[in-house]
């Protein structure tokens, strides 16, 4: 039975500008996906995700392999990781749009 | 009417005997279990590099239609915990105890955060209960800044001592039990600094019970986001005495030693008994385990212990376990 872990990074946060996610240990997880639920949507914005890596939890960087995804803070979307390393997380920037929204965002993680 | 009977049937004396010395030596060969003194019956035997084995980030109450708002605010953000191989920018992968990985929990880099994972059971008898951990805490590192980053609160950085030490608020081991429609918590919470960074390193219990999210329903309380949850009014905690729990924090927020942790309580009175820390033993005999004045329903044999981090300044706090091993007697 392969490990599988979920984990409920943000609730329901106020994405003001730029928002990271919590540093989260990912070592033991082969494959992994972000999903992002829009709790209360923004619609006429263009919202950017980055799925960032790191070494050591302090040290962050875009992954090579994952294409910022861009949104119109509406409904629900996910976005699939491979070959990270030790750490995970997720960077949103509102890149324009007149009303915050707020976000709730889940990273499942799996062997 | 049959009349459901309390207590499982007792052997003699002589055979009791035989079986807790054959027990005792079967567990000192177990090469997993002989760093742990469990009562007779191990409920749970969590090894982190199995998964997390049910510990899972404590959640607060929420209404018929799942709504945030319905939650209360200071029980909306207790961190899921994570499986960590102890990785650290000066060293790498640190590992557990045993294995490579150990269960973190991790506070935001806000002062009062607090992270919780908890464990849930419940009891199919009453009477001695325990708790044991191998674990370790530690702050986030540091790296950057001016020489201001030499310094928090009691401790400058003289290549012996580090200023993370300082950062590290509190971690907290503690039940929630209800049998017979009263429901309880036992505490245990190691306070190793306070909001200004000085170094208590005393342990602390609280003398009135947790607030619930029935009484923030019934507009009693409504607590902000880095409200200590376990007893909001500092106020209301003691400690359980003057002197200095010394420990092994090891000068760098990257070196990790772990300590054995024992918590023994007895339902069948509702009250601590003794608390373990390496080789210190506390008698918590007379530290008392405030009750809720409400009967609860939907709680009977709830049987859950939960371990907490909190941070007191714009620090990362971590809690590691290495291990866990739930016992009772019954």
């Amino acid at each position: 039975m392969r490990q599988s872990q979920s984990a409920v990074m943000e609730r329901g946060v106020e994405l003001e500008t730029v928002h990271e996610t919590e540093p989260f240990e990912a070592a033991w997880a082969g494959e992994a996906r972000w999903f992002v639920q829009f709790y209360r949507e923004a619609p006429g914005s263009t919202i950017e995700f980055r799925v960032q890596i790191s070494p050591d939890g302090i040290n962050w960087l875009d992954h090579e392999g994952v294409a910022p995804m861009t949104s119109e803070a509406v409904g629900f979307l996910s976005i699939p990781v491979s070959h990270f390393g030790h750490w995970l997380r997720l960077r949103s920037e509102q890149k324009s749009g007149d009303t915050a929204p707020m976000l709730r965002i889940y990273l499942e993680l799996k062997e | 009417m049959p009349v459901a009977t309390k207590e499982s049937s007792v052997t003699t004396p002589e055979a009791a005997t035989v079986a807790a010395d054959l027990r005792d030596a079967i567990r000192s060969s177990d090469l997993r279990l002989s760093k742990y003194n469990p009562l007779p019956r191990i409920l749970t035997f969590d090894d982190f590099n199995q998964g997390a084995h049910g510990w899972v980030e404590l959640g607060g109450n929420y209404d018929g239609r799942g709504t945030l708002e319905s939650m209360d605010e200071h029980f909306r953000d207790f961190r899921p915990p994570q499986l960590s191989n102890a990785n650290f920018f000066d060293v790498g992968t640190h590992g557990g105890m045993t294995g490579t990985y150990s269960m973190k929990l991790a506070t935001r880099k806000a002062p009062g955060h607090t992270a919780t994972a908890i464990r849930r059971l419940t009891m199919s008898g009453r009477g001695l209960l325990q708790i044991e951990a191998y674990l370790a805490w530690k702050v986030e590192a540091n790296l950057g800044g001016g020489e201001e980053a030499n310094t928090y609160g009691d401790i400058s950085w003289d290549a012996n001592s580090h200023p993370s030490e300082a950062q590290f608020g509190a971690f907290t081991v503690a039940t929630d039990l209800s049998h017979d429609g009263i429901r309880y918590h036992n505490v245990m919470r190691f306070q190793n600094s306070d909001w200004d960074g000085h170094i208590v390193q005393k342990w602390m219990y609280p003398t009135v019970a947790e607030p619930t999210p029935h009484e923030r329903f019934r507009g009693e309380h409504d607590y902000g986001r880095y409200t200590d949850f376990t007893a909001p009014n500092p106020d209301d905690w003691r400690f359980l005495g003057d002197t200095r729990q010394e420990a092994c924090y090891n000068e760098v927020p990257t070196k990790i030693n772990w300590h054995y942790l024992r918590f023994l309580i007895d339902t069948r009175t509702r009250s601590n008994v003794e608390l373990q820390f390496n080789n210190d033993v506390y008698d918590l005999r007379d530290v008392p385990v405030p009750p809720y004045g409400e009967k609860y329903e939907s709680l009977e044999s709830l049987l859950n212990f939960y371990f907490s981090v909190r941070t007191l300044g714009p620090h990362r706090n971590f809690l590691f376990l290495d291990s866990v091993v739930i016992s009772a007697d019954w």
